[in-house]
């Protein structure tokens, strides 16, 4: 069984988050730079003295594939390396995955990771 | 044959199309020869047939290629503030509408040159009366040097020119993000072409009645003139109320929410630009100031605009961060920039009349005046995307007045051999009296309630014209961006995928979006159900 765990993080903890996964031996992730809220519903910046309200905070969303197994672990990592303490540290959720494939050689499931 | 003839001619329609056929030759004669003399006299062909002049020896004069090197320089210089004003206006704007910024300050630069060819030159700097020039238009009947100034009479042109550039590209500033195109070519013909020509001759005109006798303010002025070196009111001060009419008539940007209304600025789509764009503006300064002096030879009061202006800028652009500080607990780029344009605005008036220290204090106060203006702006709800009337407008009236207050007494006038020390032009600060500070009141006064009220009137006249020429976009291009709705091009382009629709956020939960505004055209016909379209 597979499972995909994506994470939304803050975008600098993305290195750390990174070394702490392959130092766990998880092979590959994807990442994209995102924009969203959450109960904190954006943040302030200011230009020329003014104050304006950001709704979408930039964000880094981190997604990879685990077998079952390593699905709590990987959680746990992500958790621990990006927890600042501070609102806006983000959210983890996985799903499973009904299917993968390795696109180079055709192999599917637990293969394709 | 000749019965053919004679029937023809008997007949009333052949008769008919035979006069209009031999009148309208008549008439195309009449035209081409018109045509012609036009030609000669636009061009000049008939003074260069008359034969080359013989050889000049210019050696033994050196001071004419030297001020007209300077005057060159420094006009180059001047122009050069058209980038910073791209980079400046397109940083601070949204990305929506880079493309329509960066074109209005390139279209407007073509436009003001050939209006300033055929008339404003005229109109600034040609001899007439008090009010208004009436020699030199298309150039026409040019000396070698203009006036006693030592300059090759075109690069005078040129240096002029560049100046009429900056006060039509200020005005733009406070018109991002909603303006048509359409009507912004209507609005910078007036400006180019009209408005800051005729207020220029005012004040540096032959016979300018603000700049030679003060008109029936003659009483007031205590003997005095009003003095603007290098244009802190008819460059700046004309350009930031333009801007401040053209604000209020076009009203604010969708989805503009004012402090009070519990909004905030629209965030700055590029501050390197922006930052880059000041400090581009700030090196033009470089020439717009000491070049003013439009003479070398006058080699202590270049230095000493030159260093005036610099102190200026760093002072107010200090003050300006300084006096943001308490309230964001940030150090912000955005006012740093506003507030040293701000100082240069301010010193552009007194600039060769002030100490250093009192450059010093210019700059200061203009450094607290901008950041002021800014919130003025916020507090009557106008939308002014770039800080055009806090810097331009205001600064340069602050700027004219401190020279009322600050001139130190020690300086004359630059003159195109040195130095002409008969009048010293002294403030209060420095045992002169009000006499200069109030000179100064009335030229700037002067220039708010008539360019103001113009620029109301024009403003409101484009915004009241029916369809496309209307000075406001409609909203569909506006939530749309101008860069697409009117350039057909985004600046930067999403490399992949396509199908981008933009949505303007409105506060309080609600937005406008581009797929909301209903198409021209459907894109389907003939098909009831929107889901066979997908």
């Amino acid at each position: 069984m597979i499972h995909l765990v994506t994470a939304v993080v803050k975008p600098f903890k993305l290195e750390e988050i990174k070394d702490a996964l392959r130092g766990a031996g998880i092979v590959g992730m994807t990442v994209s730079e995102v924009q969203g809220y959450g109960r904190q519903g954006g943040k302030s910046e200011t230009f020329r003295g003014g104050e304006y309200q950001i709704s979408f905070v930039p964000k880094v969303k981190v997604e990879v594939l685990v077998e079952t197994p390593d699905v709590d672990k990987v959680i746990d990592i992500i958790a621990t390396t990006a927890r600042t303490g501070k609102i806006g540290d983000g959210k983890i959720w996985a799903v499973d995955v009904d299917r993968s494939m390795r696109v180079r050689t055709g192999e599917v499931g637990a293969e394709a990771l | 044959m000749r019965q053919k003839l004679r029937r023809l001619r008997e007949e009333k329609d052949t008769r008919r199309l035979i006069a209009v056929i031999l009148g309208g030759k008549m008439l195309g004669i009449v035209g081409v020869l018109g045509a012609m003399k036009i030609f000669a006299w636009l061009f000049e062909s008939a003074a260069w047939a008359q034969g080359a002049a013989p050889i000049t020896h210019a050696a033994n004069d050196f001071v004419s290629p030297i001020n007209t090197v300077w005057v060159l320089v420094t006009a180059f210089l001047v122009f050069f503030m058209q980038a910073g004003f791209m980079g400046l206006e397109a940083g601070f704007a949204r990305s929506r509408e880079t493309v329509n910024v960066l074109l209005e300050c390139v279209f407007d630069t073509c436009l003001c040159g050939l209006l300033y060819w055929a008339i404003g030159f005229a109109f600034q700097f040609g001899a007439g009366n008090g009010l208004i020039g009436h020699q030199f238009f298309f150039l026409h009947g040019m000396t070698a040097a203009y006036g006693t100034t030592k300059v090759s009479f075109l690069a005078f042109f040129l240096f002029q020119f560049a100046f009429a550039d900056t006060a039509s590209t200020v005005t733009s500033g406070a018109m991002v993000g909603r303006t048509s195109f359409k009507g912004d070519i209507l609005y910078s013909i007036m400006v180019s072409g009209f408005i800051y020509p005729i207020f220029g001759h005012w004040v540096w005109g032959p016979g300018g009645w603000l700049g030679n006798s003060m008109g029936w303010f003659h009483g007031l002025a205590g003997g005095t003139v009003f003095r603007d070196f290098a244009g802190s009111t008819v460059v700046h001060t004309v350009g930031g109320f333009i801007a401040l009419a053209g604000a209020i008539a076009l009203g604010p940007r969708i989805g503009r929410v004012f402090k009070r209304d519990g909004g905030g600025p629209l965030p700055p789509h590029d501050l390197t630009w922006g930052a880059i764009g000041g400090v581009i503006l700030w090196f033009g300064w470089y020439g717009f100031n000491p070049g003013s002096t439009l003479s070398a030879m006058d080699w202590q009061g270049i230095g000493r605009v030159a260093a005036n202006t610099t102190l200026a800028a760093c002072a107010a652009g200090m003050v300006a961060v300084l006096f943001v500080y308490p309230r964001s607990k940030k150090w912000d780029l955005g006012i740093s920039v506003n507030g040293f344009l701000g100082g240069l605005v301010a010193i552009t008036c007194p600039c060769y009349w002030v100490s250093p220290a009192g450059a010093i204090a210019i700059g200061a106060v203009a450094g607290i005046v901008v950041p002021l203006g800014i919130d003025m702006l916020e507090h009557w709800r106008i939308d002014d995307p770039i800080g055009a009337w806090p810097v331009h407008g205001l600064a340069g009236i602050w700027g004219t007045l401190s020279l009322g207050l600050f001139a130190a007494g020690k300086y004359g006038v630059p003159t195109a051999d040195g130095v002409d020390k008969s009048t010293l032009v002294k403030g209060l600060f420095y045992g002169g009296g009000t006499a200069q500070l109030q000179s100064q009141l009335i030229g700037s006064a002067t220039c708010v309630v008539v360019v103001f009220g113009f620029s109301l009137l024009l403003m409101f006249g484009i915004r009241s014209i029916k369809g496309t020429w209307n000075l406001r976009l409609q909203k569909d291009g506006e939530l749309e961006g101008l860069d697409i709705h009117e350039h057909g091009t985004p600046a930067y382009h999403m490399e992949f995928g396509q199908g981008v629709s933009y949505t303007t956020l409105l506060g309080s939960g609600q937005s406008l979006s581009s797929s909301d505004v209903p198409r021209k055209r459907p894109l389907t016909v003939g098909v009831s159900s929107n889901e066979e379209d997908l």
